[in-house]
């Protein structure tokens, strides 16, 4: 059957078959999950059952509850001092990924160019593909923690650059920005008059230092679209609850599109999300401390085995190189997932500079971790 | 070469309760450093209530850890009396809590 030819461009992923090759063994160790392992909190689960056994059954109106904006907003203003009105520049998505969608839809034109910091998670290029738009990645390496500088978004911006999709702390690196890197950032932002996809769904879990967002940053907020949601934080990935904050005409512009395709979020989500908002703070600062026991457990255990990683800031990913096996990133992942039964993502994934890296979730056991660095270390004694 | 070791997985714990004839002038003390000098011993604590010494021991089965309660700890002098609990699950351990969840819902693989 003929499909779109825009459909039809988009990059083939070599990925798809790994995973169907992970999904189809059991026994498996998997350092290849995505979402938390930590089920939602309780109290969020039973507001959303509660929610159901009173009725709250029907649509939304369309930018989401103003309960829940309005609690967001409040969020926002009382953690990182930033004001939007519930009203006007908030809207309530299916998960950040909608979010994404709606924001590049809303404002490339045909062959507006987005920029994008690579290693970047998996959709990244496809959204701005699917707009219309050309994505333009920043190639970013081990070397500088893969963080994007403010040269290369200066050399790069222009000629028909309309923003950069920034994601931090990132999936897959973990690598997040200082303030003062992002005030150097901004300046370049500025500079250009460009626009800020800010994907900040990882702000929570960030261990080394305060999360800074960008549209906190001074004249920075009118060109920001600030992107967050509950999945990662709040471990609650089955809600599909993200939300845009930004400029009421983009926020307005991004409705219109949500209005015609998704109408709204469900309406239990939004329910769990805002019990979330309300009472979960302790929930995300124990979950926070986990990972960090992990992070810590995981960075420094790889680098003893010989695979060089760096000291990710934020998120539970590990980007750790394996160079050093001499396999592409793909080879290595089949090879441990057959020999050993640890499953983690290939780097290919995330880009074209990243074929001698693997993507290590930590979003799993303390025990779990523990086994699976002394197999991938029988691996590469046995190579 | 690797730091990591691999940790047995059959690694078994027990608590042990220890009942005790103090000895004159020395008291508990003088057992307890019998007991604890054991590597298999983990911890030792002395305890008020219905027993003497808390013992944590650890070997690599449940065979291992009754050996040494039957061949060292029980035919000690002075010892009148153990009991030996076997730990089947943590819940939580130095402020930090284990969770089991029943069933793993997470697809293996995702982005």
């Amino acid at each position: 059957m003929r499909i779109s030819k825009r459909v039809d461009d988009l990059a083939p992923s070599g990925i798809r078959a790994f995973f169907d090759l992970v999904l189809g063994m059991k026994d498996v160790i998997s350092l290849g999950v995505g979402e938390p392992d930590f089920v939602t909190p309780w109290h969020v689960r039973a507001r959303a059952i509660e929610s159901l056994e009173q009725g709250y059954t029907s649509y939304t109106s369309n930018k989401g509850m103003f309960e829940l904006r309005s609690a967001i907003t409040a969020f926002l203003k009382k953690k990182y001092s930033i004001q939007y009105d519930p009203e006007e520049e908030v809207l309530i998505t299916v998960g950040v990924s909608e979010a994404l969608d709606l924001a590049m839809r809303a404002i490339l034109n045909p062959g507006e160019k987005i920029l994008i910091p690579e290693p970047c998670y998996v959709a990244y290029g496809p959204v701005v593909e699917l707009a219309g738009g050309e994505p333009i990645f920043l190639k970013t390496s081990i070397e500088t923690n893969f963080k994007v500088t403010p040269q290369q978004i200066d050399q790069a911006a222009g000629r028909g650059v309309r923003g950069i999709l920034l994601g931090y702390p990132s999936n897959p690196t973990g690598t997040s920005y200082s303030k003062k890197e992002l005030e150097a950032i901004a300046k370049v932002i500025r500079k250009h008059d460009m626009l800020v996809i800010s994907d900040e769904l990882y702000d929570e879990l960030t261990y080394d230092f305060e999360h800074t967002p960008m549209a906190s940053l001074p004249q920075m907020k009118d060109r920001v679209i600030y992107l967050n949601g509950f999945s990662k934080s709040y471990a609650m990935t089955g809600f599909r609850i993200g939300y845009v904050c930004g400029p009421a005409d983009l926020v307005g512009a991004m409705t219109k599109i949500h209005q015609y395709t998704m109408l709204c979020a469900s309406i239990t989500g939004q329910m769990a999300a805002l019990e979330a908002l309300k009472n979960s703070a302790g929930d995300v600062q124990a979950m926070k401390k986990e990972y960090d026991r992990r992070r810590r457990f995981i960075v420094g255990a790889l680098n003893d085995i010989g695979l060089t990683c760096h000291m990710p800031q934020g998120a539970f990913y590990a980007f750790p190189s394996i160079k050093i096996t001499g396999e592409s990133s793909m080879d290595f992942a089949k090879n441990l997932l057959l020999k050993q039964k640890v499953a983690l993502v290939p780097g290919d994934a995330f880009g074209q500079c990243c074929r001698d890296h693997v993507r290590i979730s930590y979003a799993s056991s303390y025990d779990n971790l523990k086994e699976a660095i002394v197999r991938i270390d029988k691996y590469l004694k046995k190579k | 070469m690797s730091k990591v070791k691999s940790v047995p997985s059959t690694t078994v714990r027990a608590m042990i309760e220890v009942s005790i004839t103090p000895q004159k002038e020395l008291g508990f003390d003088s057992i307890a450093e019998r007991i604890y000098s054991y590597p298999q011993v983990k911890s030792c604590y002395l305890l008020s209530g219905g027993f003497d010494l808390l013992v944590v021991v650890e070997g690599e089965s449940i065979h291992d850890v009754a050996d040494f309660v039957a061949a060292k700890l029980s035919s000690m002098a002075n010892v009148r009396q153990t009991a030996t609990h076997f730990l089947l699950r943590k819940y939580k351990e130095e402020g930090q809590i284990f969770k089991h969840p029943k069933n793993e819902r997470r697809q293996n693989i995702s982005y």
